[in-house]
C-alpha cells in the first residue's frame, strides 16, 4: 500500500494449497490495495483536520478567556487582591490545572498572594511559609531563574523538596512563571497538575500573559500607593505650612500691637502732652511699625491664597466708596510729595457685588506704587463701567517700567529689577496679590508703560460676582 | 455711674496698654488671664463689655464667649472678640460663638475705643 511512492502498508493473501495468483488476480489486489491505501490516508487528513480544528477552538476559547480576565482586570485596577484572584483562578482553569496560586514579594521574601483549589488547612501554612530564591520547590525555582520552570513529575524530581505539601495537595506536574518587574521577580504564578502532564508551549505562554498582567497590575498598586502616600506628605506639609503661618502671624502681630498701640497712646496724650519733637518720632515709629505689619499681612495674604484658604466675602458695595476711601487714605501721601492727585469717576457707576475689603486693598496697592514710584507729576485714578465690567485705570508719570521687567511684574517675590526700585523697597507681594484677587473675583489686570513715560495699571472687574473663582 | 469693663487677655503688655487706655477714657477694668478666669469673673461681678481675646491658655475665648452667651444672665454682655488669629473663617467662628463685634490685632487703640463706645449700653 503506498503513498506517494512510500509504502504505509502491506495487504497480504495466502493459500493452504499450492495455487499460483493470475496475473489477473494480482492486478485485483493491486487495486484493493490502493483503495485501502486511500482509505488510510482519508482518516490520516480527517484526524489531522480534526486536530486543527481543535487547536483552533482551543486557541480562539484562550484567547476570549484572556480578554474576559483582561476586563476583568481593568475594572479592578486598584483592586490588586481581586485581580491577583481573577488570573489566578482563570489560569488554572483554562490550563486545565487543578491547583494554582501567586507568590508575592514583601520584603524580603515572597509569600502566598492568593491560592485556587488547594486545600483549607494547607492555605493557612502557606501563607504564613516565606519562599526564598533556591532549588527545592518549584518558586524558588522561578525566583533563581527569573523564567518559566517546569518540573514534570515532582516525585520523578532529585532536587524538589516539598514533600509534606505534595502529600497534601497530590500534585505531580508543576508549572512556574515569573512575575517580573525590570526583568527581575517581584512574584511567581504556580500551577499544579494532580497527573502526570506537562504543560503545552501554549498553556506555558498564555501563563506568562497572566504573569505580565498580574506584574503590571502590582506594579501598578504599588505607584498608586507610592502617590497616596506623597500627596499625604504634601497635605501634611501644606497644613504644617499654614499652621506654622497662623503662629507666625500671632507671634508677630502679638509684640506689634504693643508698640503701635503704645505709640498711639503717647500720640494722644494719655501720659500727658507729648513735646513737639517727639510728635515727629512718634509719628516714624507708627509709620514704621505699620509698613512692618504690612509686610507680614502680605506674606500671610500670600500663603492663604497659595493653601486656598483666601476666600471672598462677596457682598454688595459702591465702587465709588472704595475709590473715595482709597482718595482720602492717600492723599496725605500724595500731598507729602506735592504730587497732583486726581480721581476721574464715570457719574453714574452702578453698584457692585464683590470682596469690598480684598478691592480695596487691590486698589490701595496700585495707587500706593503710583505714589512710591513717582517723584513729580500727577497720580490719577480713573474709574467706569460698561457691558458689565468696571474698568480701574491708575496712571502716573513716574520712570515707567521697561517690557523686560512688565512680565514679571506680577510673579510673587518679583520688583523691576533697577535702583529706582531698590531704592524704594517693599516685598514684590502685593501685585502678586492683587493679580490673583482680581483673577478670583473673575477679572484681570494688566500693565501699560514706557520707560520714562510713565505707566498705567488697569483692571477689568466684573461688576456682579456670584461666585468667586480658585486662583 | 462707671461703667465696669472685663478684658480677656493673656498678655501683660497688651493689658497694660488697655489699662491706660480704659483708664483715660474713664472706664473700670477687671480682668481675666484665660477663659475660666473670664467666666468667674463674670459671675463674681457683672461686666457692661467684655474685651475677649481669643488664643487663650486653659480655656480660649472662643469657649468663654459661647458660655458667656449661653447664660440667659449674661446673654446681653456686649463681647468685642479681638484676635491676632488671621487665617479665613475666624470671624466666623467668631460670630458662631455669638460675640457681638470683631477686632483684629494690632489694634488702634484709637479705633477701639470707638468701637467700645458703640456697643456699650447705655
Amino acid at each position: 500500500m503506498l503513498r506517494e511512492g512510500e509504502p504505509v502498508g502491506v495487504l497480504t493473501l495466502t493459500r493452504t494449497e499450492m495455487r499460483p495468483f493470475t496475473d489477473k488476480q494480482i492486478e485485483l489486489v493491486s487495486t484493493f490495495a490502493d483503495q485501502a491505501a486511500i482509505a488510510i490516508e482519508n482518516v490520516r487528513l480527517f484526524d489531522e483536520v480534526q486536530k486543527r480544528t481543535d487547536d483552533l477552538s482551543e486557541s480562539l476559547q484562550q484567547q476570549t478567556a484572556t480578554a474576559e480576565v483582561l476586563k476583568v482586570i481593568s475594572r479592578s485596577a486598584f483592586d490588586l487582591q481581586t485581580v491577583l484572584d481573577t488570573l489566578t483562578e482563570s489560569a488554572a482553569q483554562l490550563c486545565e490545572a487543578e491547583m494554582a496560586s501567586i507568590t508575592r514579594q514583601e520584603g524580603d521574601a515572597f509569600y502566598y498572594a492568593t491560592t485556587y483549589g488547594l486545600p483549607p488547612d494547607l492555605v493557612d501554612f502557606l501563607k504564613s511559609t516565606p519562599h526564598r530564591p533556591g532549588r527545592r520547590s518549584v518558586i524558588g525555582r522561578t525566583l533563581t531563574e527569573a523564567r518559566a520552570v517546569m518540573v514534570a513529575d515532582v516525585l520523578d524530581d532529585p532536587d524538589y523538596g516539598m514533600m509534606e505539601m505534595q502529600q497534601k495537595a497530590g500534585f505531580r506536574t508543576a508549572l512556574g512563571v515569573p512575575l517580573l518587574r525590570d526583568g527581575r521577580p517581584v512574584g511567581v504564578i504556580t500551577l499544579l497538575r494532580r497527573q502526570v502532564r506537562p504543560f503545552s508551549q501554549r498553556e506555558i505562554e498564555l501563563v506568562t500573559t497572566f504573569a505580565d498582567q498580574a506584574g503590571i497590575a502590582i506594579e501598578n498598586v504599588r505607584l498608586f500607593d507610592e502617590i497616596q502616600e506623597k500627596s499625604r506628605q504634601l497635605e501634611e506639609a501644606s497644613a504644617h505650612k499654614s499652621r506654622f503661618l497662623a503662629n507666625m502671624s500671632h507671634e508677630l502681630r502679638t509684640p506689634l500691637n504693643a508698640i503701635l498701640g503704645y505709640t498711639e497712646l503717647i500720640q494722644d496724650a494719655v501720659y500727658g502732652e507729648p513735646p513737639e519733637k517727639m510728635m515727629a518720632v512718634l509719628d516714624r515709629i507708627s509709620r514704621n511699625g505699620k509698613h512692618l505689619l504690612g509686610l507680614i499681612n502680605d506674606v500671610l495674604d500670600l500663603s492663604k491664597i497659595e493653601a486656598g484658604q483666601l476666600v471672598l466675602s462677596l457682598d454688595a458695595y459702591s465702587l465709588k466708596d472704595v475709590v473715595h476711601g482709597v482718595y482720602s487714605a492717600i492723599e496725605p501721601l500724595a500731598a507729602n510729595k506735592s504730587l497732583t492727585f486726581k480721581v476721574e469717576m464715570a457719574p453714574d457707576l452702578p453698584s457692585g457685588r464683590g470682596d469690598e475689603r480684598r478691592l480695596t486693598q487691590v486698589l490701595l496697592n496700585l495707587v500706593g506704587n503710583a505714589i512710591k514710584f513717582t517723584d513729580q507729576g500727577e497720580v490719577s485714578i480713573k474709574a467706569s463701567a460698561e457691558n458689565g465690567d468696571y474698568t480701574l485705570a491708575v496712571r502716573d508719570t513716574g520712570p515707567g517700567i521697561s517690557e523686560a521687567d512688565q512680565s514679571k511684574l506680577f510673579q510673587e517675590f518679583q520688583q523691576a529689577d533697577n535702583s529706582i526700585t531698590k531704592a524704594k523697597g517693599g516685598t514684590g507681594l502685593g501685585l502678586a496679590i492683587s493679580k490673583r484677587i482680581i483673577e478670583m473675583h473673575g477679572g484681570k489686570i494688566w500693565v501699560e508703560s514706557r520707560p520714562g513715560q510713565g505707566s498705567t495699571f488697569s483692571l477689568k472687574l466684573p461688576i456682579q460676582v456670584e461666585q468667586a473663582r480658585q486662583p | 455711674m462707671t461703667k465696669r469693663i472685663l478684658v480677656v487677655e493673656d498678655q501683660e503688655d497688651n493689658r497694660q496698654i488697655l489699662r491706660d487706655l480704659l483708664a483715660s477714657a474713664d472706664y473700670e477694668m477687671d480682668e481675666a488671664e484665660n477663659g475660666q478666669e473670664a467666666l468667674d469673673a463674670v459671675a463674681r461681678q457683672r461686666p457692661d463689655l467684655i474685651l475677649m481675646d481669643i488664643q487663650l491658655p486653659i480655656m480660649d475665648g472662643y469657649e468663654a464667649t459661647r458660655r458667656i452667651k449661653a447664660n440667659p444672665d449674661f446673654k446681653a454682655i456686649p463681647i468685642i472678640v479681638v484676635t491676632s488669629y488671621a487665617l479665613s473663617g475666624d470671624e466666623g467662628k467668631a460670630r458662631e460663638a455669638g460675640c457681638d463685634a470683631y477686632v483684629t490685632k494690632p489694634y488702634s487703640p484709637r479705633a477701639l475705643l470707638a468701637k467700645i463706645r458703640e456697643y456699650m449700653p447705655k
